[in-house]
């Protein structure tokens, strides 16, 4: 099938799913801490079925099986039918990647290709040794509630009425079909199965069963809708009515009564409700026993026995079998109060009608209304550079007040592109439970400061570094359990990975308590490598020795575990949060462990600058690398190496005259009265000085990247419009040291 | 307007002049014309390449029409404008000596296949059309800024 990507319900969906795909890869995890936490594994059941329901709205066939099939395992894991271990998460988590490969499958628009059918298999057989016990649902809750001792006599119960039953009938035989987990019934099949049950009473079809199929097409679109397509939506009322159509005129005192009142207002089924309970299913099953009360009651016997046998059934069943199937679901949805009451009632009520607090917004149109608050901090800086030349009071009034609600402004708008750093650091604990599962570690994550809040595009762009710098914790920093125990360090490592805003920055930090670094293996490998001469490689104190772990050569796969990188290398990792305009910070101690900073600003869009100028040109150095400025004075100048270094506290750093390299020609050569000032800017680990003719000040522009033709210019981050309406470039300065040193 | 919709086989161009020839650019493609302003140049761009200049707002790059068109450079004077024009979805502005009219053209009236000007000029020319004593040059946008333009610019 042709995937539609205009859809907005396709949109609407993929959306949604992926939300719901980002929070099962939390919970996923989480589960494997508190595998009896039963709010959990029901919110997984639940995630699962609601991309289910979309996905099969949307005929999206590969990506309904293996949500199906991971609902029908959580059913059981849910209901304790199932105990979860370890192979069973690793399933699980694979059936996430899976899901989220489909949805991306879909996002460019192609069909879902099917998912591993070993997986599938895997799924299948996890709840196949239970294929038995999967029927009675509804006792098994109520007996986790209460009374454990009947849970088996539940099942067998529910057995051997389903068993009778099938003896019984025709219809009924297609129920015990039914019961022993076939899941692959389809909508007709269910529908002629509804149709047999009712056919010889002659009753109508339970009109709750069709609005519930009806709604179980339509979750996509609505999935809160009373109808209630996963079920837990229906209400006692229309559960009641259920109940009342099922077993219609003859069914007064039937069985399933019991559970009614129990819906109603709590999960306190009493025993001897239970007790009956089983009592009227078994007398039901066998039509031809001594009568009991309620079958009296009922008045025709031989007709209401099969009738209500069959009843019951597909009801206990339909909550019990791991809901398998869309058309399933009325029936589950029925019975699932009933099975357990209290506890999905209280969780459900809350939930459902909290209103709507927040609206979804294309991130385009954000980015919009970032470029045009830009444009107004652009006039404003204008203006405040032409209110000198205004002599009216009021004018300065009315600037002054302008500034402040742009800023103010400017504070809001990049607030609605905040994200929680959560974003990001959600993903990190399945990384490192993946990894260490992998490695035979064991590592406990530990995450600080979930709810800080950074510019969109910095989560984005911070994941990947993060990523690696997480996994390199554990990969490299965290010993193995035994090494850690002879270290006297307990076996577990601890991996702590923390947001905190520091002004206008936010710090990350990923601090493990593992191996540490050692500095002296480190020089011995820089000086291997031929990266750097013994005698610069002995001068490095211990910190600029952890540097040299951003070197691109030195982050190698043959390089020694405890400091090296895989696949990306630290040097990447360094790149990107340079590109970020950030900085990043390393301690360690052997031994003890390695911590790791991470500074980036909030925001990308609007950027601090020293602006300087050269000739009549302007120039916009980003603030957060400029270390210092002093005045130039020529005699503080002297050469090394063939190289210009300045004298400045006691060290000799390098210096380059801008003017030299970003004049053409004609400009150059034309003199500049002007304060030439030394620019101490610090690019890695080293610190070099930029002659400019003159230092402006500092000021806050708005990116505006150069169009294609020009993109991609060697040391030009972009350009920005400047308080007096002409244009400055903004320089990259790594990218300028690169290509002109 | 609409009467600018290439329909009925007319065509409206700007005309515009450098050196002593008269160029032509489709009306539809040009957004506007400006006087001279202050173009700031960008280190380490392609020789053609002045710089960018502000657009109400919005940075803008310029390329010299002469450099391009491997004519000698000139002074700029009062008569230079830039030709603000959107090609390939982008706005590029074109420094030009002077821009003079708009003229409708008949599409029959278009020789495809004159011979004039350098090798360079002719990478970029659509057609030529004969107007009184003057031949008008017509430039095809597109192939100025054309794909092999970017491989050159990757190779800078």
């Amino acid at each position: 099938m042709a995937i539609d990507l205009e859809d907005e319900i396709l949109q609407d969906f993929l959306v949604e799913a992926g939300e719901i795909l980002e929070t099962l890869n939390e919970q996923l995890v989480d589960l494997e801490q508190a595998p009896d936490d039963a709010d959990l594994l029901n919110s997984i059941f639940r995630g699962f079925h609601t991309i289910k329901g979309g996905g099969s709205f949307l005929s999206l066939t590969n990506l309904v099986e293996v949500c199906h099939k991971s609902e029908d395992v959580f059913n059981l894991l849910r209901n304790n039918e199932l105990q979860l271990n370890a192979d069973m998460m690793d399933a699980f988590l694979r059936v996430l990647d899976e899901l989220n490969a489909m949805f991306e499958q879909i996002r460019s628009g192609e069909d879902p290709s099917p998912a591993d059918p070993a997986l599938i298999q895997q799924l299948i057989e996890m709840q196949d040794p239970d294929a038995v016990s999967a029927a009675p649902e509804a006792p098994a809750e109520t007996a986790q509630d209460g009374e454990p001792a009947t849970d088996e006599a539940v099942a067998d119960a529910v057995d051997e009425a389903a068993a009778e039953a099938a003896a019984a009938s025709d219809p009924a035989a297609a129920v015990e079909e039914f019961v022993s987990g076939s899941d692959e019934i389809t909508d007709e099949e269910f529908e002629s199965l509804l149709d047999a049950l009712h056919g010889p009473s002659g009753k109508p079809k339970p009109v709750d069963i069709d609005s519930g199929k009806a709604a179980d097409t339509e979750p996509p679109a609505t999935p809160d809708a009373p109808a209630g397509g996963d079920g837990d939506e229906i209400t006692d009322e229309e559960f009641e009515a259920l109940l009342d159509e099922l077993h219609g005129p003859g069914g007064k005192p039937k069985p399933v009564e019991a559970p009614p009142p129990a819906t109603g207002d709590s999960d306190e089924i009493t025993d001897e409700e239970f007790e009956a309970l089983l009592d009227e299913m078994h007398g039901k099953g066998k039509a031809p026993t001594p009568p009991k009360k309620d079958k009296a009651s009922s008045g025709t016997p031989a007709d209401a026995a099969p009738d209500a046998t069959k009843k019951p059934e597909p009801a206990a069943k339909g909550a019990a079998a791991a809901k398998p199937q869309a058309a399933a679901k009325p029936a589950a949805g029925g019975s699932k109060p009933a099975a357990k009451p209290a506890k999905s009632a209280a969780r459900k009520e809350p939930a459902a009608p909290k209103g709507e607090t927040t609206v979804r917004v294309d991130t385009a149109r954000l980015d919009d209304i970032m470029n045009l608050v830009g444009e107004l901090v652009l006039t404003r800086n204008r203006l405040n550079t032409l209110r000198q030349t205004f002599d009216d009071e009021r004018v300065h009034k009315a600037i002054s007040s302008l500034d402040v609600v742009t800023a103010d402004l400017q504070t809001a708008v990049m607030k609605t592109r905040m994200q929680p750093v959560k974003k990001v650091f959600g993903r990190f604990p399945r990384v490192v439970r993946d990894l260490a599962r992998s490695l035979g570690k064991e590592v406990q994550l530990e995450l600080e400061g979930e709810e800080t809040d950074l510019d969109k595009n910095l989560v984005e762009a911070l994941a990947d570094p993060l990523v690696h710098l997480v996994r390199n914790s554990v990969d490299h920093g965290i010993e193995m359990p035994d090494v850690r125990e002879q270290a006297g360090k307990p076996r577990q490592g601890r991996v702590v990975l923390s947001a905190q805003q520091e002004g206008d920055h936010i710090v990350l930090s990923i601090i493990d308590d593992g191996a540490g670094m050692d500095p002296e293996v480190l020089r011995q490998k820089v000086i291997e490598k031929g990266l750097m001469d013994p005698e610069t490689a002995s001068r490095l104190d211990d910190k600029a020795c952890f540097d040299l772990i951003f070197l691109p050569g030195l982050s190698t796969k043959d390089q020694i575990s405890d400091v090296s990188g895989r696949g990306v290398g630290m040097d990447v990792v360094k790149t990107k949060i340079s590109q970020l305009n950030g900085t990043i910070d390393i301690d360690s101690k052997l031994g003890e462990g390695t911590a790791l900073r991470i500074k980036v600003p909030l925001t990308l869009a609007i950027l601090p600058t020293l602006m300087v100028q050269l000739g009549r040109r302007k120039f916009a150095l980003p603030l957060s690398i400029v270390n210092e400025i002093f005045e130039f004075s020529s005699k503080k100048v002297s050469v090394v190496d063939g190289r210009e270094v300045v004298l400045n506290r006691g060290k000799a750093p390098p210096i380059f005259y801008l003017r030299k390299w970003l004049l053409n020609d004609h400009e150059a050569h034309e003199d500049y009265e002007g304060d030439p000032h030394v620019i101490m800017v610090q690019v890695g680990n080293e610190s070099v000085g930029f002659v400019v003719d003159q230092v402006i000040g500092q000021e806050e522009v708005v990116i505006k990247p150069l169009d294609r033709l020009l993109q991609g210019l060697p040391g030009m981050a972009g350009s920005t419009i400047t308080g007096d309406g002409n244009i400055a470039i903004i320089l990259d300065v790594p990218g300028l040291l690169k290509a002109y040193a | 307007m609409s009467e600018t919709q290439n329909d009925a086989g007319n065509l409206q161009c700007v005309t515009f002049t450098l050196e002593d020839e008269i160029y032509g650019i489709d009306v539809m493609q040009v957004q506007e014309v400006l006087r001279e302003v202050e173009v700031a140049p960008v280190p380490g761009a392609p020789h053609y390449v002045l710089g960018i200049i502000n657009l109400r707002g919005n940075v803008v790059s310029v390329i010299d029409a002469r450099t391009r068109f491997g004519l000698p450079t000139k002074e700029s004077d009062d008569m230079t404008r830039i030709i603000v024009i959107e090609a390939q979805q982008q706005i590029i502005g074109i420094l030009v000596d002077s821009v003079a009219e708009v003229v409708d053209i008949d599409r029959k009236d278009i020789d495809t296949a004159p011979n004039v000007g350098n090798s360079e000029t002719a990478k970029y020319i659509d057609g030529v059309v004969s107007r009184g004593d003057n031949l008008l040059i017509l430039v095809d946008l597109n192939k100025l800024l054309s794909e092999e333009e970017w491989g050159e610019i990757a190779n800078f």
